[in-house]
């Protein structure tokens, strides 16, 4: 099992660097620049700017220099657009912020989710069945744009209960809204996923052996029927819970909760490279880490991925 | 003296089409050591009969009868109610030992569990009675094996696991659905010597649901014979293949390939089991049976017989 994690460490390290030069050829095909306004600037300051940032040079020392600042020195350079901060500076104060509630809305989307889709499951046709798919259909088209204002609206102006916004050090009620605006659709996508895995497994031939073994209901379902029955839910998760913290822009902008979407929909509109570059980086490196603690924990369920390893 | 004793089995499942009745009147019963065969084609209900035995048939199926079983009768009986029953009472060994058993849990788990649930035992004491079942069952090196997982063994020892854990309480009843039908020839004949000896020893019931006559031959005493979900005839195993007393029965064992048969032809029972959708107004083997007189089409005919009961209208000496 060590032997494996560190043998994907080993090839984490190439894919980040190929994902670091295709990024940044990638982003230097994009027309216009960090520097392009719609006055140009005189050739002259142009010259001193592109020089200060060593955009002068040609583009392979640009992508050595930077490759070996990050390196040696663990520095992300400055960023182009916002003056007098770092790339570095930028990641420290945003990052912890969208990855607090990114992780407490993966916590809801599972400890939701996953009773809901078994309890649909056991009571499957019935009122409670259809009530909850119905819930999960509704709420996982529910885009997070119109569900975010509806809970500020009740929450914060109708009954006063939870900040409108701010992050205030990550203090739980500064948490709630955003974690349950990012995490609502996915919750229903984990509760039909489960419920769907659970009916499944609920009529495979060694859960009838189970019955046949007079083993209480309660002792089929969570010793038996449970974890092979989250295995699907476990390969959704995982894409997921990147993906929400990628993609949590929408929410950093009406919470202004300070996280890291915010700054790369800026760096995005304005060319920031190295902005960019830097979260692209961390990005390839969350999801290079999740999948690598997803297969570790498929090993746990499923002694045949065990084997394998 | 009788341990179980079923009477006028139905068994109809609910579809989208009607409903399929997959097993009809079904009447025998199963006495303390006995060996009894259930034999029949696919889709005879022979398996239906087990599961409805242990409460354990799909949640489309109505069924009717008595199953009685120490006073009590098992159609009626709470899912609680079974639960003592199941596993200490009366275990099934099922058919297909690849999908029985739990991929995600360790053998010596799945057996140790019956035991700590039926009988009150510690973890530590249900693992020894988990090794002691192993070896009664003939799986080499029992006590490492215990923590190993179901894809660690080979079919033939798999079954033997699914074998073990019906007899773990040491129930009165077992019933084995086609125990064999998964596995090569010669790990069958290992199998169901295991099964003979250990049946012996614990004088246990069995109820050896098979399609093979072969297997019927080498451990039954007894033989019913089911076609369309109806018992077509009840006999001793040596006089049912002496002289098969109804022509489905004389069908199937003209079907067994003999190698004596010089024309080196398979003999098949012509036309294709019935369709079950209706409730069978006259004998369901009609369409199919070389005998067949105008009778056979207006009338269903009940078991009648002594040592060999058969359900045919026509006497034994009238059949060719």
């Amino acid at each position: 099992m060590l032997n494996y994690s560190l043998r994907r460490l080993a090839f984490a390290i190439p894919t980040i660097f190929a994902l670091v030069i295709f990024a940044f050829y990638l982003m230097r095909l994009a027309p216009g620049g960090p520097f392009t306004s719609e006055k140009p600037l005189p050739p002259a300051v142009m010259a001193n700017v592109l020089e200060r940032y060593g955009m002068d040079e040609p583009l392979y020392v640009q992508l050595f220099t930077y490759i070996k600042n990050i390196l040696c020195c663990f520095d992300f350079g400055p960023s182009f657009s916002q003056k007098d901060r770092s790339v570095n500076q930028i990641i420290a104060s945003g990052f912890p912020v969208t990855l607090t509630y990114g992780f407490w809305s993966a916590v809801f989307v599972l400890i939701c989710g996953i009773p809901l889709g078994v309890i649909a499951a056991l009571r499957h046709n019935s009122f409670w069945d259809y009530l909850m798919t119905g819930l999960a259909i509704f709420s996982q088209i529910f885009p997070n744009f119109v569900l975010a204002p509806i809970m500020v609206l009740l929450f914060t102006l109708s009954w006063g209960l939870l900040p409108g916004g701010g992050w205030n050090g990550g203090q739980w009620q500064y948490i709630v809204m955003p974690a349950i605006g990012l995490g609502t659709s996915y919750m229903a996508g984990v509760a039909r996923l489960t419920r769907g895995s659970m009916l499944e497994v609920l009529n495979s031939p060694f859960i009838r052996t189970a019955r046949a073994k007079g083993l209480p209901e309660r002792t089929i379902i969570w010793r038996h029927a449970l974890k092979p029955a989250l295995l699907p839910t476990l390969t959704y998760m995982g894409p997921v819970f990147v993906y929400m913290i990628t993609g949590s822009v929408f929410i950093d902008v009406f919470f202004s909760t300070g996280g890291i979407g915010q700054d790369f929909i800026d760096g995005a509109y304005s060319r920031d490279y190295s902005v960019l570059l830097g979260l692209a980086i961390i990005y390839c490196v969350l999801t290079l880490s999740i999948n690598l603690v997803l297969d570790l924990l498929y090993a746990w369920i499923d002694p045949k991925v065990r084997d394998a390893l | 003296m009788t341990l179980l004793s079923v009477r006028d089995l139905n068994i109809r499942f609910t579809t989208g089409d009607g409903d399929v009745h997959a097993v009809n009147n079904v009447s025998f019963d199963l006495s303390a050591g006995q060996k009894v065969a259930l034999v029949g084609e696919s889709g005879s209900g022979k398996s239906q009969i087990a599961l409805s035995i242990m409460g354990l048939l799909a949640k489309n199926a109505i069924v009717s009868g008595q199953v009685m079983f120490n006073g009590n009768n098992l159609l009626a009986a709470s899912n609680d109610e079974l639960n003592q029953i199941r596993a200490q009472k009366i275990a099934m060994i099922f058919q297909d030992p690849m999908s029985a058993l739990n991929p995600y849990m360790k053998v010596g788990r799945q057996l140790s569990e019956i035991v700590e649930l039926h009988e009150g035992l510690s973890r530590r004491d249900a693992r020894i009675r988990a090794i002691e079942v192993m070896e009664a069952v003939q799986i080499p090196d029992a006590k490492r094996r215990l923590d190993a997982y179901p894809h660690e063994f080979s079919g033939g020892m798999r079954q033997r696991i699914v074998i073990a854990m019906a007899l773990i309480c040491r129930p009165q009843i077992i019933l084995a659905d086609e125990p064999t039908t998964a596995l090569d020839v010669t790990v069958q004949a290992q199998i169901m010597h295991l099964l003979d000896d250990i049946q012996r020893d614990m004088d246990t019931a069995v109820l050896l649901i098979t399609h093979d006559l072969g297997v019927v031959a080498g451990f039954c005493e007894d033989v019913m014979v089911l076609y369309g979900g109806r018992m077509m005839e009840k006999s001793k195993v040596g006089a049912l293949f002496k002289s098969p007393s109804h022509p489905y029965t004389r069908g199937l064992l003209r079907a067994v390939p003999n190698i004596h048969d010089q024309t080196g032809q398979l003999h098949a029972i012509p036309g294709s089991p019935p369709n079950q959708m209706n409730a069978p107004t006259a004998c369901p083997f009609a369409p199919r049976c070389n005998d067949v007189i105008d009778t056979c089409w207006q009338t269903l005919p009940e078991l009648t017989g002594e040592d060999t009961q058969r359900a045919c209208i026509q006497p034994v000496e009238a059949l060719s």
